[in-house]
């Protein structure tokens, strides 16, 4: 029997421009930086993927970025997919059929997982790990990452904290970082705000309730999606923003951020006061920044983003005084039922709370993490499963 | 082929060559709208259990084996007896019969169908629908006659706590669908 090519391949389809694609790639380097593992990353958008790594080249079949082989998913594949030790389809993606036949066919056949989304719910630790029939006798495993000890983890570099720390150090960094993005007139003790939302009203809402603030607001955004929200406040069409332009009122200055790689976007969430996140990736670099957040989830059918946002705000809040867990939960709550009113009541009402919420910002990361981070805990489900 | 989706607690499936009979199912969502299908399956040739999980849009073979019609009898731990129309007697093991016990009270007179395999009766399979009295729920709240609004209550005979809309009552008989454990109407 031939052992196994050692190399992971993991396939991922973009959806939404940063977010899968934005998990797949986080792991495919850590894979890489701190396991030394040979991985090939299969993406079927590398356009939309060179917003995160602006060095990519969008037309390239094959490239090395940071470690990684970034290889185009095009239909026929333009490189033979060989199996490997490990073949992870990302969010469910649809495997194509040659690389399900290839595996088949395999002397030796690689650990096929499927990495599915970020849950709190309760149902993910007895779904992680379980196997699934597929046609030809081969096991594909569900790998559910989540916060659980017992279930499949959180992406979470192992030099993150520290550098993180070594950031929040010195108001010299954020200053530093504003000055390179091009945002202008934010002074250090100025309230900064980073936003990376969907569509909703209750953006509007913050808008018009920073502006009669007594002291500077800045909100930092990126051209995209939340500028749909905030049409009435800009001075041009969205597609017509550029980078480094500012709108101005009243106490509120709306900042065009540039698009910035992955490391990049870190340092912005560690230098802001506030964070406002999307989806999964964000929302997890957002935790990691040990900063306060809003998590506008991803809206589902039937509204049952609503029982994963509350599961999340559950354990979050865990430890939390109830009055300010309360008034935390329904920020985020009105946020995601884009709900203007009750967003700017309950915003106003957790400024009592600012010191408390900040503190619990901080310790969050530690115990979210507990014994390990996904990566570590992948790698060791893959060793027991290849036993 | 069904999909994973469409699997029922009672179907039995080919899979590696082997008929998987389902005893239970839980179909849980997973982020942008897909589900994720939570299988516990009885392998019919070996008689060992398994758990896997399946994407909801998976595609699976279920076999169609014999099929009665039949009515439930009595328990006799561990087996559930049913009748046929000419008063056989079949003996399915409890374990097999999964979820939809739940739904089985003594008195029932939903038709069921009894699944055989090499003669022996493996699985049952109740009514999409089934009708039950609500032993217990709290009274509803004021003015609400929505639907919208749910409340627990419990089901006579059965240990079942399913939630129902606000504005059902103790003694009421409502319609519940066996696929979700989900309450759908209140039918007097």
């Amino acid at each position: 029997m031939n052992a196994a090519a050692p190399h992971w391949d993991i396939f991922c389809t973009v959806v939404d421009n940063y977010g899968d694609i934005g998990v797949t790639w986080r792991l495919a380097k850590q894979l890489a930086g701190e396991y030394a593992l040979p991985v090939n990353l299969w993406v079927d958008d590398l356009k939309s993927f060179g917003h995160i790594l602006p060095s990519l080249d969008p037309e390239a079949c094959s490239q090395q970025h940071q470690g990684v082989t970034i290889l185009k998913w095009s239909t026929p594949l333009p490189v033979a997919y060989t199996p490997g030790a490990v073949l992870i389809e990302a969010f469910a993606c649809e495997l194509p059929d040659d690389v399900k036949a290839a595996v088949k066919d395999a002397s030796v056949r690689p650990v096929w997982l499927n990495l599915e989304y970020l849950s709190a719910e309760d149902w993910v630790d007895g779904c992680h790990g379980l196997p699934s029939f597929q046609p030809g006798g081969i096991n594909k495993y569900f790998y559910m990452p989540g916060f659980s000890a017992q279930s499949g983890g959180l992406i979470c570099e192992k030099d993150l904290f520290a550098r993180r720390d070594a950031w929040q150090a010195s108001s010299e960094n954020k200053l530093a970082l504003f000055e390179k993005l091009g945002l202008k007139g934010i002074a250090a003790s100025d309230k900064v705000i980073t936003v990376f939302s969907y569509e909703t009203e209750a953006l509007g809402a913050l808008c018009e309730y920073f502006e009669q603030q007594p002291n500077p607001v800045h909100l930092l955004i990126p051209k995209g999606r939340s500028f749909n929200s905030l049409l009435p406040r800009l001075p041009c069409p969205v597609s017509e923003l550029r980078p480094g332009m500012r709108i101005d009122s009243g106490n509120l200055h709306i900042h065009v951020l540039p698009m910035t790689d992955q490391q990049g976007y870190d340092e912005l969430l560690w230098s802001a006061d506030f964070n406002i996140v999307r989806g999964e990736d964000s929302f997890l670099r957002a935790q990691w920044a040990a900063k306060p957040f809003i998590w506008h989830i991803y809206p589902q059918e039937d509204d049952y983003h609503l029982v994963k946002l509350e599961a999340f705000m559950r354990l979050y809040c865990d430890n939390l005084a109830p009055d300010l867990a309360s008034c935390w939960q329904k920020l985020n709550l009105a946020f995601n039922q884009q709900l203007p009113q009750a967003v700017q009541q309950h915003w106003e009402a957790l400024t009592e709370f600012d010191s408390a919420l900040e503190a619990h910002a901080k310790q969050w990361p530690i115990d979210a993490l507990k014994t390990a981070d996904l990566a570590t805990r992948l790698v060791q489900f893959v060793k027991k499963s290849l036993r | 082929m069904k999909t994973a989706h469409e699997i029922r607690p009672g179907n039995v499936i080919m899979f590696n060559d082997s008929p998987w009979v389902v005893q239970k199912t839980e179909t849980t969502r997973s982020g942008r709208n897909a589900a994720i299908v939570k299988m516990k399956l009885k392998n019919l040739l070996i008689e060992s259990s398994t758990e896997t999980t399946f994407k909801g849009e998976d595609k699976m073979d279920v076999i169609i084996l014999e099929r009665l019609d039949c009515t439930y009898s009595y328990f006799a731990d561990p087996m559930y007896v049913f009748m046929d129309a000419e008063y056989n007697q079949y003996d399915v093991e409890a374990e097999n019969v999964g979820d939809a016990a739940r739904y089985i009270v003594d008195g029932m007179e939903e038709t069921c169908q009894v699944t055989f395999y090499d003669g022996k009766a493996i699985s049952v399979e109740l009514p999409t629908t089934i009708i039950r009295e609500v032993g217990y729920t709290e009274p509803a709240a004021r003015g609400d006659t929505s639907g919208k609004v749910m409340k627990p209550a419990k089901i006579v005979g059965s240990d079942i706590e399913i939630m129902v809309a606000d504005f059902v009552k103790e003694g009421d008989k409502i319609e519940i669908d066996t696929r979700t454990g989900e309450f759908k109407k209140r039918v007097n």
